[in-house]
């Protein structure tokens, strides 16, 4: 894993496609690119098979811009609709069984700290919430308990999209759907409870409505989950067929989940305070100075 | 026929608020060019849709509508738009892109 992995060998770059010219020589791999800059350079996120106007895809579009460094990085998912565009990226990408996402990190992120030392190598979990929440559900806890440092994003759309809208644990409670006509009989779990309890040393909840918010909780958990310990994220990414939203009215839809039962809201450990300060310049974390000294 | 984005450059380059190129669920589909609105007289370049990427969803119209207010995004028939950019023609330069416009219909 270094940058020497995306380039071509010497004599055999005409012959690639486009898109992957493009890649080696206007990507952001070795350099800092930033969501304000998007349209400028090459995305390492290539086109995908998601329906058009998913709210999914638009937030695994933002996160991968926002990887703090694309070429040391991971990404390992699930069955679910985000490894249909997560795997058409540009940085390798681990599949693992239904559930079992979270296992696969563990021994990853051990492996690689034991090949690469005090480089930096992070590794990503994204999956949605059907392989977070219900199936994968002992994997994800037991990796927290375990104190595992990778970052865990949750893609939760709120029902099985894949296969023709089951409930899940995280659908709200009375929903109805297509494949649970009566209603949702129980509340929607709280994982961001669960996973302050766990230990995460940073807890996070998102709508991709706010880029430049999507691109600052991305970093800091990445950044986190090097040194400190495990770092959550649930993401709001609507279903746009299941739950039948206009493509043009996806956004909308966003604004008003954010405003009714998704706010953002932000949990960070003082260790991770901290660290964030101490070796990444968050002035926002460095300690404040006592009252009496600045009155002084 | 299917409808893609369409941006009206002469409203984009006069006002250059870049929030449709964060906001497109596809990866480099809208995207800009600091020199395409400069030739005409405008203050900054503008973005642009590669139109063989688009899935026509009309976020951007949206976000344009109602986020920045400028409504320069409009939803057109591939068959009935003029010359646009595609992926193959777009070559990318530091810090900006750079497209040949053509019909894509007639090629």
């Amino acid at each position: 894993m270094s940058l020497d992995y995306v380039k071509f060998t010497p004599g055999f770059g005409k012959f690639m496609p486009k898109e992957y010219r493009d890649m080696v020589e206007a990507g952001p791999f070795g350099k800092k690119t930033t969501v304000s800059q998007v349209g400028t350079f090459k995305e390492i996120l290539e086109e995908h098979p998601m329906c058009a106007g998913c709210a999914m895809t638009l937030f695994i579009r933002l996160a991968i811009i926002a990887f703090p460094n694309p070429e040391d990085t991971i990404t390992v998912g699930t069955a679910g609709c985000g490894r249909l565009a997560i795997s058409q990226a540009a940085i390798p990408f681990v599949y693992g069984n239904y559930g079992d996402q979270n296992g696969v990190a563990s021994g990853l992120s051990r492996g690689l700290r034991l090949r690469f030392g005090d480089r930096p190598k992070d590794v990503v979990v994204m999956a949605g919430d059907g392989g977070m929440a219900d199936i994968g559900f002992a994997q994800t806890l037991h990796s927290w308990f375990r104190k595992e440092k990778f970052t865990t994003i949750m893609l939760d759309n709120e029902v099985y999209g894949n296969t023709g809208g089951q409930e899940s644990g995280m659908t709200n409670k009375g929903q109805v759907l297509k494949m649970a006509p009566l209603g949702k009989k129980f509340e929607k779990m709280d994982m961001l409870g669960m996973a302050k309890v766990a230990g995460c040393a940073y807890v996070a909840t998102v709508v991709p409505n706010n880029p430049r918010r999507v691109e600052s909780v991305i970093k800091k958990a990445v950044l986190i989950a090097r040194e400190v310990g495990p770092t959550y994220i649930q993401a709001y990414t609507s279903c746009n067929i299941e739950y039948a939203i206009p493509t043009d009215q996806v956004l909308q839809d966003c604004k008003d989940v954010e405003n009714d039962r998704y706010k953002f809201t932000e949990y960070l450990t003082d260790e991770a305070k901290e660290h964030l300060a101490t070796l990444y310049g968050y002035k926002e974390y460095l300690p404040k100075p006592a009252a009496a000294l600045t009155k002084g | 026929m299917y409808l893609v984005a369409n941006i009206d450059q002469e409203i984009c380059a006069a006002t250059s608020c870049k929030l449709c190129t964060q906001y497109c669920p596809e990866a480099n589909t809208i995207q800009y060019d600091t020199e395409l609105g400069k030739d005409k007289g405008f203050k900054y370049g503008s973005a642009y849709v590669a139109v063989d990427r688009c899935k026509g969803c009309a976020q951007c119209v949206w976000v344009c509508d109602n986020m920045a207010k400028h409504k320069a995004i409009k939803m057109e028939m591939i068959d009935q738009i003029g010359d646009q950019a595609l992926t193959e023609n777009i070559s990318y330069h530091g810090k900006t892109t750079q497209a040949v416009l053509a019909s894509p219909w007639k090629s």
